[in-house]
């Protein structure tokens, strides 16, 4: 049984609660609370569900609500004792203790904020870049400048401008402490997308308005009201970037190949609007994308941040923000707009939206094949690539040095995300994997060391130590992986299962059950 | 169609063609050739890595500078002659068809690549292009197989991997690797991660199965969703490939050592054997591949040695497939990325040459014992017949009984041909099958 330490690990409680209230972001005048944001979240989407007769799912327990915030926030499932810790000692406020503590605690040796950084970094990158093709693997050098700016929660329009204005020339190379040089910071990202005016435009519109022009490249879009002129439009934004460097001309003005026209630059969807002179181009248009009035930009950057902790963006599309009626659009503004009030202020949104009771409700029950949640509430989430490989050095009690040869730092990590990349969807409600990712997780060499007696961290752990009897061994690997004791169905199959085998073959049961365990949906879908 | 592949794409009823594409999947053709007598059922891809010459295989120029030292002989058709070191190739002439004019505009390893594999030029509106054989997959194979539908035997290219694009990890290539230093030994063909390591016995094997059946009926119920339906479809695959041990496919030594030998010893002729058996098992388009033909320097030694290890192999897979009666329904398509040039080079070499090339078809819907096109007494120039990537892929489509109007859906909602616009059937050598009537 687990010792319990009562009134230390109170003190510790109420200290940690002053430090996480201390960095929080605090209520302003101009802004409500995170607290009352949360408030607010869950009575737009009270009156929603009411006016559609549509009953709320009931709220997750514990565990579920753990292994959730962990995932969606730092990128991995809890440790064993960050599980236990949770879930045995109880306090009324130890959920929003928790989403606190995971986005602002920077002491060690958790240091969550900071994993927290580069979890939502490695998100952004990938919605940023998605796809698996080269390119798009060089964009991973952005996280380091993408973590920076999660960290100090720089204002996310200030993110954008330094995104949208970000030059190759004279830039000093990012260094990094722990990983060496990396790239050329913010300006990589227009090399990753692919080097030309027509590639940046089309990724900036759909990072940062939620709109897909790529198709008015060639020709007038056939779904949606873009023309060829507003796509050339947006392009001579970015005529600076060509031949690997990126910059700005005097002028904004491009020629596509083949073509006799000129056009000059014109701002998406307000063609008449002026660009002020004294600035780049970019720098325009970056004035003009984070302007308040701009009701794509703020909107954009809500319906992702929503599709990420949620599963599902406010709109049924967050990349054609354009198409979608007023009504789906209705709650998004008003979010978008407290977000703009907020100072574009991307920690207290992300707080805001874990400390709501929406949060906390259970995944909407989806009956039919390839039916849609209703709006706010969760669909079942896939882990990316990334929180697979986490959540595995996790379960598996990998070492993380250098030193030691980890799994992090030798190749295997880079392997299995690029294998899992492979398939992998952009969208986190929509889980792909084809023949090869299935192979990797049932025979690849992290699997069989993992399930190796003798190779095993958690598995030699729990079956040495003296403290579990078998039921506790059992919770112990449930633990490891689920973040969640087992249920009695569960023990009492299992345990049956282990009873079967006699003698030393007992010790290969546990491997079988944790073979099973990392490789059940439960492993790499989120409720 | 996988169910996950176009969830919530509403685009769908917006557009008429769309409609029409996704309930189209080219079966009316193959009903109709079926009612011949061949349906269509694979392709075998004999892929040459590096741009193999042609002025020394399929298009020689015996006499003029530029042919060289390469020596032709006759084939099995009058008229037609190859290289001297293509023997057993020449007497499978009847049932191949060279064309000799070919013509693309991708001198790059990687774009050439590209082209080839996908029929589109790259970079073209962000549209990630399906390979060759997550296109033929998708038309010929069987979903309920034990197999995946697209084998990749010993890949190798330069830069573009051929992965499914838009279609998904379904259609993704279930890659086999060929690790062997020594070419002439044999093959280790293994596909990664498919054997369970070396302690795990038959038993607890099947107690694991036991044990994920558990976990995932409980999960099912709990958290019921598209999601959770497609891991399980993805891992009983997975597991039905495991316990099948991929259908033996893999058993090269159940063949007779006479036969393995008439295939060559080597990874590629090994290689061809895997892919009969493949094709055999079910798997609708294996692709097998042999590096080594961008002959910079020294091009006569090297191809002659190439062509050493391609000519038992490939006669050996044609002659195999006739015999077991799956020539009429396997077609074969042989080529690289581009051809050489025919001035040779101060190392002895051929440069990169996508002008005028050859490539060749063959079983499925092929009419073989023909040669289309031609390129002049020096080879720099197509003189007859261009036929153009658009032409190429409109051909081979034919040679598998799918219309080369055929669209896949892409996720946007977009139409996505097959076929560049404009490309045309090789009449001489396929007849296009019927288009649905709308």
């Amino acid at each position: 049984m687990v010792v319990k330490l009562a009134f230390p690990f109170l003190a510790v409680v109420l200290l940690q609660a002053a430090i996480a209230a201390a960095d929080e972001p605090a209520a302003t005048s101009e802004r409500m609370s995170t607290e009352n944001l949360a408030i607010w979240i869950d009575e737009r989407f009270a009156e929603a569900w009411q006016e559609s007769n549509i009953v709320p799912p009931a709220e997750v327990d514990d565990a579920t609500f753990l292994k959730r915030s962990y995932l969606d926030l730092r990128g991995s499932i809890p440790s064993v004792s960050e599980a236990r810790d949770f879930l045995d000692y109880g306090s009324g406020h130890r959920r929003a203790l928790l989403i606190d503590r995971l986005l602002n605690e920077r002491r060690r040796p958790d240091k969550h904020a900071d994993r927290t950084a580069a979890h939502w970094a490695t998100v952004w990158r990938r919605m940023m870049v998605p796809g698996n093709t080269p390119e798009a693997q060089m964009a991973v050098r952005l996280e380091p400048w993408l973590a920076e700016q999660f960290v100090a929660n720089v204002r996310y329009d200030e993110v954008a401008r330094k995104l949208i204005t970000a030059t190759s020339d004279g830039q000093a190379m990012v260094v990094n402490p722990r990983l060496g040089p990396q790239g050329t910071g913010p300006a990589l990202f227009y090399q990753a997308v692919g080097g030309k005016p027509e590639t940046a435009a089309s990724s900036v519109s759909r990072v940062f308005l939620g709109v897909r022009i790529g198709c008015a490249e060639c020709h007038d879009h056939p779904f949606a009201s873009w023309k060829q002129k507003d796509f050339w439009g947006m392009a001579a934004f970015f005529s600076g970037i060509k031949d690997g460097s990126v910059g700005d001309l005097q002028v904004a003005r491009i020629r596509p190949e083949n073509s006799p026209t000129e056009y000059t630059a014109a701002f998406l969807g307000d063609a008449g609007a002026v660009i002020s002179k004294g600035k780049t181009p970019r720098q325009a248009l970056a004035d003009w994308m984070v302007a308040e009035n701009n009701s794509l930009f703020a909107a954009t950057a809500v319906n992702r941040v929503w599709q990420h902790l949620i599963g599902h963006g406010l709109t049924e599309s967050v990349d054609d923000l354009d198409k979608a009626s007023p009504a789906e659009r209705q709650i998004l503004d008003q979010l978008a707009k407290l977000f703009v009030e907020s100072g574009f202020d991307m920690r207290w949104l992300i707080t805001g939206v874990c400390k709501s009771k929406l949060y906390q409700r259970e995944c909407a029950a989806m009956v039919q094949a390839d039916a849609e949640p209703p709006p706010g509430q969760r669909p079942i989430k896939t882990l990316s690539p990334e929180q697979i490989f986490n959540s595995l050095e996790q379960a598996l009690s990998l070492p993380i040095a250098r030193a030691d040869d980890s799994a992090r730092f030798n190749g295997l990590r880079t392997q299995l995300i690029a294998r899992l990349n492979e398939a992998a969807s952009n969208k986190p409600d929509e889980f792909r994997a084809g023949i090869p990712q299935a192979l990797l997780m049932m025979n690849g060499r992290l699997t069989v060391e993992a399930t190796d007696l003798n190779q095993s961290r958690t598995l030699r752990g729990v079956l040495d130590s003296p403290f579990l009897d078998t039921d506790g061994k059992l919770t112990a690997l449930y633990l490891a992986t689920f973040s969640r004791p087992p249920r009695d169905d569960e023990k009492q199959f299992l345990l049956e299962h282990i009873r079967q085998q006699a003698g030393e073959q007992q010790q290969q049961a546990y491997a079988e059950i944790f073979w099973g365990l990392l490789n059940s949906p439960e492993f790499v879908l989120q409720k | 169609m996988s169910p996950t592949d176009f969830t919530r794409r509403d685009f769908i009823k917006l557009s008429f063609a769309s409609a029409f594409g996704v309930s189209y999947s080219g079966w009316m053709p193959r009903l109709a050739l079926a009612a011949e007598g061949t349906k269509p059922k694979a392709c075998i891809l004999l892929w040459m890595a590096g741009g193999p010459t042609q002025t020394d295989t399929f298009d020689l120029k015996v006499g003029h500078a530029n042919g060289g030292p390469s020596k032709a002989i006759e084939t099995a058709v009058p008229g037609i002659q190859i290289s001297e070191h293509l023997p057993g190739v020449a007497s499978q002439m009847k049932d191949l068809a060279i064309i000799r004019s070919m013509t693309t505009q991708e001198g790059d390893h990687d774009r050439a690549t590209r082209l080839m594999l996908t029929g589109h030029r790259p970079g073209q509106e962000g549209v990630n292009y399906p390979s060759l054989g997550s296109l033929f997959a998708k038309e010929l194979g069987d979903e309920e197989s034990d197999l995946p539908a697209y084998v990749s035997v010993s890949p190798f290219r330069f830069g573009f991997s051929g992965g499914p694009g838009f279609l998904g990890p379904n259609y993704a290539p279930l890659t086999v690797s060929g690790e062997s230093d020594d070419p002439e030994a044999r093959a280790n063909l293994s596909v990664e991660n498919l054997k369970p390591p070396a302690g795990v016995t038959k038993e607890s094997l099947e107690r694991r199965m036991e044990i994920s059946k558990f976990l995932q009926d409980d999960f099912a119920v709990r958290a019921n969703s598209s999601s959770t339906r497609t891991h399980k479809a993805n891992f009983s695959r997975a597991m039905r490939m495991i316990a099948s041990n991929a259908k033996g496919a893999f058993k090269l030594d159940e063949e007779p050592a006479a036969i393995r030998d008439k295939y060559g010893r080597s990874r590629f002729g090994q290689g061809c054997l895997l892919a009969r058996r493949l094709v055999e098992r079910g798997a609708a388009f294996v692709e097998v591949t042999l590096e080594g033909w961008d002959t910079h320097a020294d091009n006569f030694n090297a191809v002659k040695r190439l062509s050493g290890t391609l000519d038992p192999a490939w006669t050996t897979l044609m002659t195999d497939l006739r015999d077991r009666g799956m020539l009429g329904s396997t077609l074969v398509v042989w080529m690289g990325e581009f051809g050489r040039t025919p001035k040779i080079t101060a190392t002895t070499g051929r440069d990169h040459f996508p002008l005028a090339w050859s490539t060749v078809l063959g079983g499925g819907g092929i009419k073989g014992g023909q040669a289309i096109g031609s390129t002049g007494a020096a080879g720099t120039e197509v003189a007859d017949r261009p036929v153009k990537i658009a032409d190429f892929y409109a051909t081979m489509c034919a040679g598998i009984g799918v219309s080369p109007e055929h669209e896949n859906i892409s996720p946007e909602g977009r139409p996505i041909p097959l076929v560049e616009r404009g490309g045309k059937v090789i009449e001489e050598i396929a007849t296009v099958p019927p288009k649905k009537k709308a």
